[in-house]
């Protein structure tokens, strides 16, 4: 703790207490003002005294502007006013007050900017965040894990978190837990490796949950739809799903009778996977989810899919891997998907959101996606699958492609992805 | 003190201007170029604030789907480089064109004929940038066109070939009004008429004059790089070949900051001559008010990379920039604190121009608070690249700058044309773009501080931004209005307004010596200037009427000419033609450019060897 006075901390609290009640935690998720880490905190503090002293200013300034005009109003027959042209002593005064205004601020502007762009503890969690258009990768260094648009992180340790990007400028930005800090591209050799592109926190002070982040450097058509989840868990939680990531696909076995249910993922996935993974954490529960970590983009009029039809995770997966996924995907433990150009599909089923954070992870949604990503996200470099489609880059209408229930059947395989 | 009601009615300059499109595509005289500049850049303002309002439309409600992402983020791109260099630079030229020789006293600028090219390349460039649309293809890389974005690899249409070449072909236009206007208040000052007694709008025009001299250029090169980069295949902003990508971020800020007091020190010359006219007192601290310029103006070159906090330059880059930010704070706010001292102790008249004034202290204030507030890097991760930043320069960028260009059109349109703006209407224009200000940008300071970045096509539901956005989206349709009652009543005033008289508004400055409109010769006799407020000081008395033309005064004055027009319509053509490089036609590409540069070169031969004036 610092050692203010019990005033200063008593007005601060206050302050805090006040702005967060202006942004309402609840109704405001993604709001700055959220302390749920050490940085925000950091900032929240460092902003509250330029709040504090910007408000000062701002009322002094205002208040004296319309005094003046209502003060010195033209008044019938008034004589010419007291030509005055200056005064030394006034500037003075208008010189030094601002700067000593300015200063308050800059003092701990400047320590704060030291404190938080210390080095990251040697402990640290590093996380390796990469941009592509339009979506994120997350690598973990230390466990080989990579995956996509949703990253996970052990409450109460420091995340080290490392930016770069494969292509344009993205800039990641967790409002409520800290940032931003810009991805730019920083190769593995030559003078630029040098570049220092680093963001540190530690989600201290909260339970477990899901943060919404955002791309907020503007990067190109779908700069609006890059965006990802951040799950804070328990440390338990957190090495259980590592171990978890760190498996090959774990869909094995054949799809028991009765085939899984449309449209139920959870439902669907246990039978197909060998080794249920109900007693380790293997991903955020999907009911605890809080409402505003859950997407609600539509899905375009566009697109139509039959929800009862019942996918075979078994047909799904020799599609999968024979298909032009294969262009672009990863599932480790199939040979033939070794593609890094897209998202890791690895463990896809058990994420819970998908095309960079915009739709929920369920049938109906992975099957629209699937059939015309292009509809569903403007300018995703997917392919257009669904036969019918109307695919946006080639302004084409598809006169081939996947059926609708072979469509069924790999949105049942990836599903199983647990 | 003549006001436009004591007036006499008949009484009329005088003077016939030369009237048909001819004579205003030929014309080389100041107050008509400036004239141009206005028109032209309201109706540019027209095109920005419909972009505004599609923008807006869009983000009415979460998930918006009015128009296509890409459509948007053109929407937003063109909306700021317009309001930017196609409104707000143009709109502040318009003012230099017209009150730079009013007030130092002089006949015209050193180069009539460069004026009028320097206009010519400015409607030129913007009709050719704003041709894009008509193509489909307007720039989409963002007003500040980051690289590597911007480079062929990740836009390969024609939309940001669109917007750097028409970048270039404007710049042209700034550097030579910039060089105009410098030799023009350093030569040709009225006798009298010292640094220290000139008005002060020429003061803060003539410190932009050198911010534009010092600042293009850099963007030029940032530009040429680019330019190379997607045509000719150099490797500038190549990351890929070993170039750092944010060279760009630094050339384009190294612009990019000191383009902010372009964009903003004419509003303050506005308002400095405004707020003494209708306080009826002085400047207060004439001399403190030239020296912050200057100030602001010299800090500007030196914190561009605050626009940059993001990128991670390093705690100590940070701390310098943070400081020498927050240092520019001082000459900012004692700016504030003068003009509300000129006011206090007067005699406040709150005409149309006097409200839009106040207006702009207020609410600078906000701006330049908010400022502060994103000088401070860690606060400024917070904050920047969301609807934060997009209110903070709104507040900078319309309630400065476009508040004190109002008041300057209201206050100096009875100059212009000779007519008085509707007080009535003016006061609902004025209070109508007030609330609608605040209206649309107020809630912006919310939304980006609860999470909103900035340049998104879409927002969830559920996020708590709704309301703001809504409150948003009414305010920029109610602005929208505001600004049509502006615009009726500059055309309406044109023939239903009350007849103006030399000096309307009781003003001390040697503008309002001359009759309204002055005749082409500004000044039948060269005055002599004795103080800073000749005209309440004793020194000069308005002239109403100046009945006999220059040549019967035996005034020399520059022969209209339409060559500057052809070498500017020939420049711009030139490089448009690059433009079908990348349509597959490298061969016409060539052919055109050699075409259009040998116009252009004869144009500006023949030009160049024209007398300016009829020999005596």
């Amino acid at each position: 703790m610092p050692a203010d006075s019990r005033l200063r901390r008593l007005a601060q609290a206050a302050l805090t207490a006040a702005l967060i009640g202006l942004a309402g935690c609840v109704q405001n998720p993604n709001s700055v003002f959220h302390s749920r880490t050490d940085f925000n905190r950091d900032v929240t503090s460092l902003f509250t005294i330029i709040i504090v002293m910007g408000t000062a200013v701002f009322i002094f300034t205002e208040i004296l502007l319309i005094y003046a005009i209502w003060r010195f109003r033209a008044k019938p027959g008034a004589p010419r006013p007291e030509q005055v042209h200056g005064n030394t002593k006034l500037e003075i005064l208008w010189t030094v007050l601002p700067a000593v205004v300015l200063a308050v601020i800059a003092v701990p502007t400047v320590t704060t900017i030291f404190k938080t762009q210390a080095r990251a503890t040697s402990d640290a969690v590093q996380i390796e965040v990469i941009g592509h258009q339009w979506w994120w990768e997350f690598r973990y260094p230390q466990s080989g894990v990579t995956t996509a648009n949703e990253v996970y992180m052990p409450l109460g340790k420091t995340i080290d978190f490392k930016l770069n990007t494969v292509d344009v400028i993205h800039s990641f930005w967790i409002p409520a837990l800290g940032g931003k800090r810009d991805a730019v591209y920083t190769p593995n050799s030559g003078w630029l490796k040098y570049r220092q592109s680093n963001l540190w926190f530690t989600a201290d002070s909260t339970t477990e949950d899901v943060f919404n982040g955002f791309c907020a450097e503007y990067c190109g058509t779908s700069h609006a739809n890059m965006r990802f989840r951040a799950m804070v868990v328990s440390q338990a939680s957190f090495d259980s799903w590592i171990a978890q990531q760190q498996k090959p696909a774990v869909y094995s076995a054949p799809a028991p009778t009765p085939p899984p249910a449309p449209g139920r993922r959870a439902a669907a996935a246990a039978p197909a996977t060998a080794a249920p993974a109900t007693a380790s954490f293997i991903a955020f529960d999907r009911a605890k989810m809080p409402a505003h970590a859950v997407p609600r983009t539509p899905i375009p009029a566009s697109i139509h899919y039959d929800t009862t039809l019942v996918g075979d995770p078994v047909r799904g997966a020799t599609l999968t891997a024979s298909s032009s996924c294969i262009a672009c995907h990863t599932i480790r433990g199939v040979p033939t998907m070794q593609a890094k150009v897209g998202p890791d599909l690895t463990h896809v089923g058990s994420r819970l959101t998908i095309g960079g954070g915009l739709f929920p992870n369920d049938a109906k949604h992975l099957a629209s996606w699937i059939k015309n990503s292009g509809a569903m996200k403007p300018g995703s470099f997917m392919t257009t699958l669904g036969v019918g489609q109307y695919d946006p880059k080639s302004k084409l209408t598809l006169s081939f492609g996947l059926t609708d229930q072979q469509i069924a059947d790999i949105v049942a395989y990836l599903q199983a992805l647990k | 003190m003549a006001t436009a009601a004591t007036a006499p009615a008949h009484v009329h300059s005088g003077y016939h201007e030369p009237t048909g499109v001819w004579s205003w595509l030929t014309t080389v005289d100041h107050k008509r170029i400036g004239a141009l500049y206005l028109y032209t850049a309201l109706a540019w303002f027209a095109v920005g604030g419909l972009e505004a309002v599609m923008i807006r439309i869009q983000l009415q409600g979460p998930n918006g789907r009015f128009i296509s992402a890409d459509t948007y983020n053109q929407l937003f791109t063109m909306h700021g480089t317009t309001m930017v260099f196609l409104v707000i630079m143009p709109m502040s030229a318009a003012f230099f064109n017209l009150l730079i020789p009013l007030q130092i006293g002089a006949r015209d600028v050193a180069f009539p004929r460069l004026n009028a090219f320097s206009y010519w390349v400015y409607l030129f460039g913007s009709l050719f940038m704003n041709a894009s649309w008509l193509i489909g293809a307007a720039p989409d890389g963002g007003w500040f066109g980051y690289t590597p974005l911007t480079t062929y690899q990740y836009s390969s249409g024609l939309n940001i070939d669109f917007w750097l070449l028409g970048l270039q072909i404007l710049g042209v236009s700034s550097l030579a009004a910039a060089f105009n206007f410098i030799t023009t208040i350093i030569n040709m000052r009225a006798p009298g008429m010292n640094l220290m007694r000139m008005p002060v709008f020429t003061w803060m025009a003539f410190v932009v004059q050198f911010l534009l001299v010092l600042a293009f250029p850099v963007i030029t090169i940032a530009l040429v790089f680019l330019q190379f980069d997607r045509f000719f295949g150099t490797q500038f902003y190549q990351a890929a070949a070993g170039a750092d990508p944010l060279l760009w971020q630094h050339l384009f800020w190294i612009f990019g900051h000191p383009e902010v007091y372009i964009l903003i020190l004419p509003a303050f010359g506005l308002v400095s001559e405004v707020l003494p006219t209708f306080s009826r007192k002085p400047l207060f601290g004439y001399a403190v008010m030239v020296y912050s310029a200057i100030l602001i103006a010299f800090l500007g070159f030196g914190v561009w990379a605050h626009h940059m906090f993001a990128v991670g330059m390093g705690p100590v880059a940070d701390t310098l920039f943070a400081l020498t930010t927050m240092l520019i704070g001082i000459p900012t706010g004692v700016k504030i604190f003068n003009w509300i001292f000129t006011m206090w102790g007067g005699d406040i008249r709150f005409t149309t121009p006097m409200k839009f004034a106040i207006a702009l202290v207020g609410l600078f204030t906000i701006g330049g608070i908010s400022g502060v507030m994103h000088a401070s890097p860690p606060a400024d991760l917070q904050q920047t690249d969301t609807y934060f930043i997009v209110a903070h320069f709104h507040y900078v960028l319309f309630g400065g700058s476009m508040m004190g260009l109002w008041a300057g059109v209201y206050y100096y349109y009875p100059k212009l044309t000779g007519k008085m703006m509707s007080e009535k209407l003016g006061s609902w224009h004025f209070w109508l773009t007030f609330i609608a200000m605040n209206l649309t940008f107020m809630p912006m300071h919310w939304s980006g501080l609860l999470g909103m970045p900035r340049r998104t096509w879409v927002y969830d539901a559920g996020q708590g931004l709704e309301i703001w956005n809504l409150v948003s989206s009414l305010g920029a349709y109610l602005q929208a209005v505001a600004v049509i009652l502006g615009f009726w009543n500059m055309w309406r005033s044109r023939k239903a307004g009350a007849v103006a008289g030399a000096n309307p508004w009781g003003a001390g400055t040697l503008e309002w010596s001359t009759p309204s409109p002055p005749p082409e010769y500004n000044y039948a006799v060269i005055p002599t200037v004795t103080s800073r407020y000749p005209m309440w000081d004793g020194g000069m008395q308005a002239t109403e009427s100046s009945p006999k033309s220059a040549k019967e005064l035996g005034i020399p004055m520059p022969n209209p000419t339409i060559k500057p027009l052809f070498v500017a319509l020939f420049m711009t053509l030139m490089l448009a033609s690059m433009l079908l490089m990348h349509k597959g036609m490298p061969t016409a590409a060539v052919a055109g450019i050699i075409t259009f540069a040998v116009l252009m070169t004869l144009s500006l031969y023949s030009w160049l060897l024209t007398p300016l004036e009829d020999e005596h």
